[in-house]
């Protein structure tokens, strides 16, 4: 084959696709191989610069080997999306090292579109998808002008040209998206990506760490009630129950899979389907206490949480019923009493002291509950999200000393003293309330929202949830908490959040949101039978599926085949000259055709001759093309009534007058 | 290969028997523009396919949307393929020549009547290749393919081939167009016998000049071969036929290129020395005719008798050697 040597502008071209391919990765990719990438394209360009082709043969091999170990030792694995793509970014690299030819070209452009395929198995949002198809688009271009050999499109029109290709693309893409048949399950797993996730609740809590969550406004959930939803004051949102502590920590332990003991309901059921947000761990997030969810697979533990096999590493969409005030009947038995009542041996002994003293005083278990209540609202307790540290004996810390902090210091503290007087106490942790969005009509909970209480055993009632945090009277508040808050917000809109149309912006950009994520991350199997069915196709399954897309596919094919054949066929572009084409159709048909040299009035001097009762009439119309084509412009009314006159014109056959 | 090429072979041949010969100029028609995906192609099918498998995968409809994205931009890009040879018109001069160890230049004749450019179109005939040309929307283009002159005869072609990968290179779509092509090769023209003293002799042309002052005597009908100047412009303007001026002193003795005078030479150097007399006299303008066994060609001069000459020797059956 004949090869010329590429140019300065097309290498920079692929680069330049190639570079943009990989900002997404920046901050995901360890910065050496983005580095090493960039290097390559710079170390390529000033090469071409220099009118030299590329880097002796020996170093090349040189550079791959050194690349390929260091990848090895920095992931020890070729597998998984991370991994891949640092792989990829630097065999893109290496490529252009060596690239002379236009069959390389066509090498790192196949890699970039696969860099673009990468990126989107990593993020989800709309943003990323149109601007990768953007890159999509312009490497489309590049590649059109690196393989043309026999002209040299303009940048402008291979740009078009490739733009049109992708909007023809667009149908067919849109067809086996909507009914290509999609699997529950993966393939197969790969190992090594879910660490990529997610903030989230963890399955353990230190009194400080919500901190982190509460500064961050990333979505956990949102929730669509069925009916009207409970009380603000009931929304808590049941997460990891954590039963051991360590006298700083407490930490799930081993999860509990007995029998959780029955709950009676004492009151209304709420019906909702939630949508959970990609997350790391195992359990659901439901209103408490969970009654149904529809995920044959999720497992009701003893502690009352909803639990998967395995965490399933993407949004899960989930419909569930609930109530908010139940009794949990049956005894606590000894092995789950004694995991609830054990502290650590000598530590907070101030805590303990206080426990054994107010138990004094108040031996019914409800009498010191309360009593620990009005202990936290009387006394000068503050809530804070920035907390002074606490010591290793953090109850002691936060009740005799600080007396500043959030929910998981009251919880914790809260907790401690139960455990001390002998009752049995857990903290759970989750999330509380949630924000109204009208424009979709569904609760937002986000990882701000994140809460923590705690749950005791009282014989006779059950377990019961006392949130200490509430406790804390209203005025000490600390007005920190929305300082804080405001202070995530510096860069984003969250610094403007308290202007309500900024609020209301941001409610409707998450309608879309929820739009985009119901109706295109989440389509699923179940989602293609909805579509079936409103396609009027009874009892959707897999084989009809495959049978409408066969359908749709030949439709669109036969459109497409249509579409590319008809650009064929010139149309003339502007009205003027249709107009005009139609006129010489019609005196045509009447067996009067144009002659190819001729203008419009030699023409029409000719059907003067020939056959006068027209000549006035097409005189006319043609001395009107004349001056409307080459007068000093026209206007498109007067091209408009042209064009009706055209139409309005019936030629008659001489023989019928 | 060995495969593909009997594959070729037989698709060729299939397509030879079922169309039969096309007549000149040609549209191409798209029942007979075949596509197959070019190395490339497949590279990029490969990609695609795991590409979908990592999005199934991954679960990530995005993926799978750009996947499809991709799928449906190779579809496109094979109809443009296959777009790009569609409705072109070629056309070929039937027959061309050559001299033994130079090459045959057969010249190809493009039209585009669409309202599309077309890019890197591509002849390819006796297993030669042209370089990609492009013919833009509504106009003509020429392209020649150089086929070697290996040996004295006639080269028949039945069949020549337009291709294109245009454009991104992942599809190639050519057509077989059936179209008997005769490439004469003249024999190398060599040999240092001088024509013999008699044709020779007299043969020498008296110049234009002399002939200037001689007296008019009237008109001839054209034949081919008599120099324009001799032409009766003024008669042909008035709607007469072709007719030349004739002078009285026009006694030019013809050369006679002859067969027999070569006695004792081999037949094919018999050949190239008279191959190397009609290129000679044609250079020097000199009337000459030429004698083959069992074939005489009157004498003439000018480019059209000068080819009937030379493939008069091109024809000449080869002796038994």
């Amino acid at each position: 084959m004949r090869e010329a040597r590429l140019s300065f502008e097309r290498l920079s071209w692929i680069c330049g696709c190639l570079a943009l391919a990989l900002a997404p990765d920046l901050g995901r990719l360890p910065v050496w191989i983005l580095a090493t990438a960039a290097a390559a394209m710079a170390i390529r360009l000033s090469l071409a610069a220099l009118g030299r082709d590329s880097l002796p043969r020996t170093l090349r091999i040189l550079l791959a080997l050194c690349a390929v170990a260091a990848l090895f030792l920095q992931f020890r694995t070729f597998n998984g999306i991370t991994a891949g793509t640092a792989l990829l970014a630097l065999v893109a690299g290496l490529k252009l090292l060596e690239t002379r030819t236009r069959r390389d070209v066509c090498v790192v452009a196949l890699i970039v579109y696969f860099l673009c395929l990468a990126a989107l198995l990593v993020g989800s949002s709309f943003w990323l998808l149109a601007y990768l198809i953007g890159v999509c688009w312009l490497t489309t271009a590049t590649l059109l002008r690196v393989t043309v050999a026999s002209a040299s499109p303009e940048w402008r029109a291979s740009l078009r040209y490739s733009g049109k290709v992708l909007l023809h693309a667009v149908p067919i893409a849109l067809a086996l998206w909507l009914f290509f048949p999609r699997f529950a399950e993966p393939l197969w797993r790969v190992a090594g990506d879910d660490q990529s996730a997610v903030s989230g609740l963890g399955d353990a809590m230190s009194p400080g760490d919500i901190t982190e969550l509460v500064l961050s406004d990333r979505i956990a959930f949102r929730v669509h009630f069925g009916g009207a939803p409970p009380p603000p004051e009931e929304r808590y949102w049941r997460g990891p129950v954590l039963h051991e502590f360590d006298g700083r920590t407490w930490r799930r332990g081993e999860p509990d899979f007995g029998a959780a003991p029955a709950l009676i309901p004492a009151g209304p059921e709420y019906r909702y389907d939630i949508s959970l947000e990609r997350q790391r761990y195992n359990w659901l997030y439901l209103l408490e206490w969970p009654m149904q969810w529809n995920l044959p697979r999720g497992l009701l533990t003893g502690d009352y949480m909803v639990v998967l096999p395995a965490a399933a590493g993407r949004a899960i969409d989930v419909s569930a019923t609930s109530v908010t005030h139940a009794q949990s009947s049956g005894l606590l038995g000894d092995a789950r009493r004694r995991r609830d009542t054990r502290l650590p041996q000598g530590s907070n002994p101030r805590t303990v002291a206080l426990a054994h003293r107010l138990r004094a005083d108040h031996p019914a278990a409800l009498d010191f509950i309360a009593a620990v209540l009005s202990k936290f609202r009387t006394e000068e307790f503050f809530y804070t999200l920035t907390p002074p540290p606490l010591g290793a004996d953090s109850a002691d810390d936060f009740l005799f000393d600080t007396k500043r902090g959030f929910c998981g210091h009251y919880a914790s503290a809260f907790a401690v003293l139960m455990r001390a007087a002998g009752i049995p106490a857990r903290i759970v942790t989750g999330y509380f309330g949630g924000s109204y969005n009208p424009y979709a009509d569904h609760w937002i909970v986000r990882q701000s929202d994140a809460h923590a209480w705690t749950e005791v055993w009282v014989e006779g009632r059950g377990w019961m949830r006392v949130d200490p945090t509430a406790a804390i009277a209203p005025t000490r508040i600390d007005r920190s908490v929305r300082d804080a808050q405001n202070a995530v917000g510096v860069f984003g809109i969250e610094a403007v959040g308290h202007l309500p149309w900024i609020a209301d912006l941001r409610l409707r950009l998450d309608a879309l949101r929820e739009l985009w994520r119901a109706r295109i991350l989440q389509y699923d199997q179940d989602s293609q039978q909805t579509v079936l069915a409103h396609l009027m196709i009874p009892d959707p399954d897999a084989r009809k599926l495959i049978i409408v897309l066969a359908s749709a596919l030949s439709l669109v094919l036969a459109w497409l085949t249509w579409q590319v054949r008809g650009e064929l066929t010139a149309r003339p572009a502007d009205s003027l000259s249709r107009s005009y084409a139609r006129l010489c159709a019609k005196l045509a048909a009447r067996g009067l055709p144009r002659r190819p040299h001729e203008g419009a009035e030699t023409y029409a001097a000719r059907i003067a001759q020939s056959r006068p009762e027209l000549g006035l009439v097409v005189r006319a119309l043609c001395r009107q093309y004349n001056e409307l084509r080459y007068g000093p412009g026209h206007s498109s009314g007067e091209a408009a009534r042209f064009a009706a006159a055209v139409r309005a014109f019936t030629p008659r056959d001489s023989r019928g007058s | 290969m060995r495969l593909r090429q009997s594959a070729t072979r037989k698709l060729r041949a299939w397509t030879a028997r079922r169309f039969g010969v096309d007549t000149l100029p040609h549209q191409i028609n798209r029942r007979r523009i075949y596509i197959l995906p070019s190395r490339h192609g497949l590279a990029l099918a490969a990609l695609i396919i795991a590409m979908l498998i990592g999005a199934l995968n991954y679960n990530s409809n995005l993926g799978l949307a750009f996947a499809f994205l991709m799928v449906g931009v190779a579809l496109v890009a094979m109809h443009h393929c296959h777009r790009n040879l569609l409705g072109l018109v070629v056309d070929v001069d039937p027959e061309a020549d050559g001299f033994e160890g130079s090459q045959v230049h057969l010249n190809f004749a493009f039209y585009n009547p669409s309202a599309l450019d077309r890019f890197d179109i591509e002849i390819h005939c006796a297993d030669l290749g042209t370089a990609a040309r492009s013919i833009r929307a509504g106009s003509r283009a020429q392209l020649g393919v150089d086929v070697p002159a290996v040996r004295r005869g006639v080269l028949r072609l039945s069949q020549f081939e337009l291709r294109t990968r245009y454009p991104f290179g992942w599809f190639r779509a050519w057509t077989y167009v059936q179209a008997p092509l005769l490439a004469y090769i003249y024999p190398r023209p060599m040999g240092d016998h001088r024509l013999p003293a008699s044709a020779a002799a007299q043969g020498t042309a008296t110049s234009a000049e002399q002939r200037g002052e001689e007296e008019f005597a009237g008109l001839r009908t054209y034949s081919p071969g008599i120099p324009l100047k001799h032409m009766a412009w003024k008669v042909l303007a008035r709607g007469g036929e072709a007719a030349v001026r004739h002078y009285a002193g026009d006694v030019m003795e013809p050369e006679w290129l002859d067969w027999d005078a070569l006695d004792g030479i081999a037949p094919e150097a018999r050949l190239s020395q008279l191959c190397a007399w009609v290129v000679d006299a044609e250079a020097e303008q000199r009337r000459y005719g030429m004698r083959l066994p069992q074939l005489e060609l009157r004498p003439a001069r000018g480019a059209a008798h000068r080819s009937a000459c030379l493939r008069a020797l091109a024809t000449y059956p080869a002796g038994p050697d």
